[in-house]
């Protein structure tokens, strides 16, 4: 390995190695297979190392690297539909986002806790549920904590698209949450205090 | 503005987006309309434990991957070399550096115990406003400033309050209260020294009681000293104000951290 080699692999992995940990959460919520996330984060690292001396030093590497990660994700979980809907005839049915029900939700909003402690697997269901995009916007923010303006880079799309996506992704995860909440008599209207 | 509009833009005001007109008028909406402030609130809060549940149940598959073998499957071998006596040294100082600097904070002036942050933050304030400790960056720009953080703490931070808030920031540093980085931001409400303490939401495990009560009141104000001290959680920070001015000024300085976006 020659000097310039080692350079650049330190120059890499000491950018990379922040990153580890919330790529692997963006990886896991973000793939239809979780038990991907390894293999598509060693994709996705072997790309953007390969690619390293394009990055200009300084810029936002977080974004550039999740860029790579999110494409991956993307050739991935086309993969995986591919293969879900050539076993079957049915196709998933994205529902339109009904109106919360404002007095459960009002309820929610008093006291999240009285639902959230009892369903974990309840959000990561609907966060599988939402549409590729809406997911990936969702977790983007959630969990790489980009300003909507780099996640529109990311992903290519213009920075409206994020906007009404990422507020109907979050409107989606609470009707998740009043669902599970009222058919578990987690929310009743008499809980609104 | 009216509630609805408000309303509307919850999502922008949660995510410190749209320009600062707008959280101007948002912040001016909310100061005027109790049942809009508790509303956002709330909202905020939910998503919040949205959140935390998102990246806590994935946590366990984070740490159960192995990014050795990644590296490795990547090309990326990164170079092990024995650290020179040059690169030791500098490990070293910083080693003393530290101990030094948690000894300052946490050890000299902590006379109510690491779980006190209230106490821990009055007494870094109080050395502030006395001149025996300058913040390591003097600016009265508040991009500069939010800058100079943005560049230094490895956790996130938003923008300080402006003047529209009454807060004139003069410098911000870095310190260590307890075992936690915090920043901090050093300014004045009335010519009188304010401090902003902002810490990843994270140190609240060290906090237990403090939690707590955040959790019951997501806004709270205590007394330490002959300061007055609000605090709450904003997004990914824990943030608390305190200064020897009126509690509503301080409540107005908190409620305007992290409204405007960064500086481009």
């Amino acid at each position: 390995m020659t000097q310039a080699d080692r350079t650049k692999t330190e120059r890499f992995v000491a950018h990379l190695e922040p990153l580890q940990r919330q790529l692997c959460v963006y990886c896991s919520r973000a793939l239809n297979r979780r038990d991907e996330s390894e293999d598509v984060l060693q994709s996705a690292v072997a790309n953007a190392f390969r690619d390293f001396d394009k990055y200009a030093e300084g810029t936002n590497f977080k974004a550039w690297m999740y860029r790579y990660v999110t494409l991956e994700i993307l050739n991935r979980n086309r993969a995986s539909s591919r293969l879900t809907t050539s076993m079957g005839r049915y196709e998933p049915v994205h529902e339109p986002v009904l109106p919360l029900d404002s007095i459960r939700l009002e309820t929610l909003l008093d006291a999240p806790e009285a639902v959230l402690d009892h369903c974990d697997d309840v959000v990561a269901d609907c966060v599988r549920k939402l549409t590729e995009q809406e997911r990936k916007i969702l977790l983007l923010r959630a969990v790489g904590e980009f300003k909507y303006r780099e996640i529109a880079e990311i992903l290519d799309i213009p920075i409206g698209t994020v906007m009404g996506l990422l507020s109907r992704a979050r409107n989606q995860l609470r009707t998740g949450l009043l669902d599970y909440g009222r058919d578990n008599g987690l929310l009743t209207e008499g809980d609104a205090t | 503005m009216n509630c609805h509009d408000a309303q509307r833009y919850w999502d922008l005001f949660h995510d410190s987006e749209g320009d600062a007109d707008l959280h101007f008028q948002l912040n001016d909406h909310l100061e005027n309309c109790a049942a809009c402030a508790e509303w956002f609130h709330k909202q905020s809060r939910l998503e919040l434990l949205i959140k935390e549940r998102l990246a806590g149940d994935a946590a366990e598959d984070a740490s159960a991957v192995d990014w050795s073998r990644i590296l490795a499957g990547a090309g990326v071998a990164p170079a092990i070399q024995p650290p020179s006596w040059g690169t030791l040294g500098i490990v070293l100082v910083a080693l003393a550096a530290s101990i030094l600097l948690m000894i300052g904070f946490a050890g000299g002036f902590r006379p109510g115990g690491s779980s006190n942050l209230a106490h821990l933050t009055a007494e870094v304030h109080q050395h502030v406003s006395a001149g025996s400790l300058r913040p390591e960056f003097e600016s009265e720009s508040d991009i500069e400033v939010d800058r100079y953080l943005v560049n230094r703490v490895s956790f996130p931070v938003r923008c300080p309050p402006r003047k529209d808030s009454g807060f004139a920031v003069r410098g911000a540093g870095l310190c260590q209260l307890s075992s936690q980085s915090a920043a901090y931001v050093v300014g004045s409400v009335d010519q009188q020294p304010v401090s902003i303490f902002v810490l990843p939401k994270e140190s609240l495990k060290e906090f237990p009681e403090l939690r707590q009560i955040l959790q019951r009141e997501p806004m709270t104000a205590c007394r330490e000293g002959n300061s007055e001290m609000v605090l709450s959680v904003f997004d990914n920070n824990l943030v608390l104000v305190i200064g020897n001015v009126e509690r509503t000024k301080l409540t107005r300085v908190l409620k305007s951290y992290g409204t405007y976006p960064h500086a481009a």
